[in-house]
């Protein structure tokens, strides 16, 4: 997670080193610590640095660091030709290393070579099979290749071990959604929520994925979930306003027949309406109307 | 109290300020020793597996109240079952860990690496300060001590009449020995090899049993009360509606 002084300090960074105004190692620096993905400016401007022998001596020890650095922005962006001088370099410096063998799978899979890329990967793994950042790769390979279910069975196997990792489950929860394999996607982000009780977008998602999945109890857990969402963003959420007045009806339209002795704040359904059109009618008057029939549409059959 | 003694300013010259300057060499010395001799340790599946295992059930522990009754208990279930759950160890299967360490080479192989480089170096110097310099008396605290020091400040030496505020050379070993820490972490880094004390502190943690952990770790996930958290947000949700709307 970036804070927002990192973001802040990022960008006037960027602004600065934009304009020519020095500070590009720092920058550099502040990319790789926060990770972001600033891919064309770290090449462009740290290729500079790496083409100028006076600055790149200067850096000592780090010159290596961003030498991998740009390599991996330049397999970003496509320039194959970059990436490959950078490890070329580092290969010579570190002839054994298994970073840089990390790196050479990396090219490999840029240009597309999936089955050597496979190959290069598989051999690192066997030195150390705990490497996450190969397991992840592969799962991101699979994915490349339009392989889901490929990539489903790497994370899997990654999460039996590392199953503490949020991101890991992230990316499984989104790859399940996109198959609409709703169960095992919220099971994932129940996994989410529990890692990170705090964040809204997990409850978010699993509200939605509660949604989608249907069915009285479901539907109001969804909506439950979407409460929780308006209460972590302070009410700044428009999909959580809109999952409410949804859920709310659809909840209705289930319940019409039986006895409505469980009744639950109806009210909310109402003050999301509210706040919705309230939102509407300062960012965007000119869809007022649209807001307007669609609520009544739900209210209608609610 | 006894006359001063005139110490000669050859002893600084030749005892003192070589005695100082070759610990600090020595140190330097062990350090990238140990730096080379340090073989990078793969961790084992099993262990990495457990201690992933115990953040996520912590995790489930912590955030049990955000997720709906039946998804906790499926998960519970699954770590602390008595048949195959994930934090349920047999009993009896435990590995204990002195066994585990004579039956991995490595791990002896290791510490007795560890273990040579810090006691090498000392025998050595203790040696050579004992041959060359027993006797002495190297330096002059320039303020008064008890009796209590004496056996700290002038080892090697048997005379009950100096005064305690002089150092013998062995002595003067012996406070570079521990005193020097502080120096090094200076020059050589924060965590570098000749830091004795912490590695006491792992010496004394490595009976560490994981096993142990993962039992405590169901039990209290076991005595956890579920109460669901998300049927009152639906209330907050509405205070805070009805705040941004009034």
């Amino acid at each position: 997670m970036v804070s927002k002084t990192e973001e802040t300090q990022l960008s006037n960074l960027e602004t600065q080193v934009d304009n020519g105004g020095g500070g590009a190692w720092e920058y550099l620096c502040l990319v790789r610590k926060l990770k972001v993905r600033r891919s064309d400016r770290v090449l462009k401007h740290g290729l500079s640095i790496l083409n100028d022998p006076k600055k790149r001596s200067s850096l000592g020890p780090d010159e290596w660091t961003l030498y991998e650095q740009v390599a991996v922005a330049a397999m970003d962006c496509q320039s194959l030709d970059v990436a490959k001088d950078c490890i070329k370099v580092l290969q010579k410096k570190f002839p054994e290393s298994k970073r840089v063998g990390r790196l050479e799978g990396m090219l490999l899979e840029a240009k597309g070579a999936w089955a050597e890329a496979e190959k290069a990967y598989s051999s690192l793994l066997e030195d150390n099979p705990l490497d996450q950042v190969i397991h992840k790769r592969r799962v991101a390979m699979a994915k490349a290749q339009g392989n889901v279910s490929v990539a489903i069975e790497w994370l899997n196997k990654y999460l039996e071990i590392f199953m503490a990792d949020h991101d890991a489950w992230r990316e499984l929860a989104e790859i399940y959604v996109s198959l609409q394999m709703y169960k095992q996607a919220a099971f994932c982000y129940e996994e989410l929520i529990l890692s990170q009780p705090m964040i809204p977008l997990y409850h978010l998602a699993y509200a939605d994925v509660l949604y989608t999945l249907g069915g009285l109890e479901n539907l109001q857990n969804a909506k439950k979930y979407y409460a929780s969402t308006i209460d972590l963003t302070g009410g700044k959420n428009t999909r959580a306003l809109f999952g409410i007045c949804l859920c709310s009806s659809a909840i209705g339209q289930i319940a019409k027949g039986r006895n409505k002795d469980d009744k639950e704040s109806p009210e909310l359904q109402s003050l999301a309406a509210t706040a919705l059109e309230r939102e509407y009618k300062q960012k965007a008057s000119d869809k007022l109307s649209l807001l307007t029939a669609a609520l009544k549409g739900l209210k209608v059959s609610s | 109290m006894a006359e001063d003694l005139v110490l000669d300013t050859a002893i600084r010259d030749w005892v003192l300020i070589p005695l100082s300057v070759v610990m600090v060499l020595i140190g330097i010395l062990r350090h990238f020793v140990s730096k080379l001799m340090r073989s990078s340790q793969v961790p084992d599946a099993k262990i990495v597996k457990e201690g992933q295992l115990i953040v996520r059930a912590r995790n489930l522990r912590a955030g049990a109240n955000f997720i709906p009754p039946r998804s906790f208990r499926a998960r519970r279930f699954y770590f602390s079952n008595e048949e195959n759950g994930l934090l349920h160890v047999p009993k009896g299967q435990a590995p204990n860990p002195q066994a585990q360490m004579f039956s991995d080479p490595n791990m002896a192989m290791d510490m007795m690496k560890k273990n040579l480089s810090m006691i090498i170096p000392q025998t050595l110097t203790f040696a050579w300060v004992n041959f060359f310099f027993s006797g002495f008396v190297a330096a002059k605290i320039p303020f008064p001590l008890t009796q209590r020091f004496r056996s700290m400040l002038q080892n090697g030496i048997d005379l009950s009449t100096v005064d305690v505020s002089y150092v013998s050379s062995r002595s003067w070993y012996f406070l570079n020995l521990f005193g020097l820490r502080g120096l090094f972490s200076l020059i050589l880094g924060e965590d570098n090899a000749t830091d004795d004390t912490q590695r006491m502190m792992q010496m004394s943690g490595f009976g560490f049993d994981p096993t142990k952990s993962l039992g405590a770790e169901k039990d209290s996930l076991d005595i956890v009360q579920h109460d669901w958290a998300l049927p009152k947000f639906e209330q907050r949700a509405e205070a805070v509606l009805r705040k941004i709307l009034s």
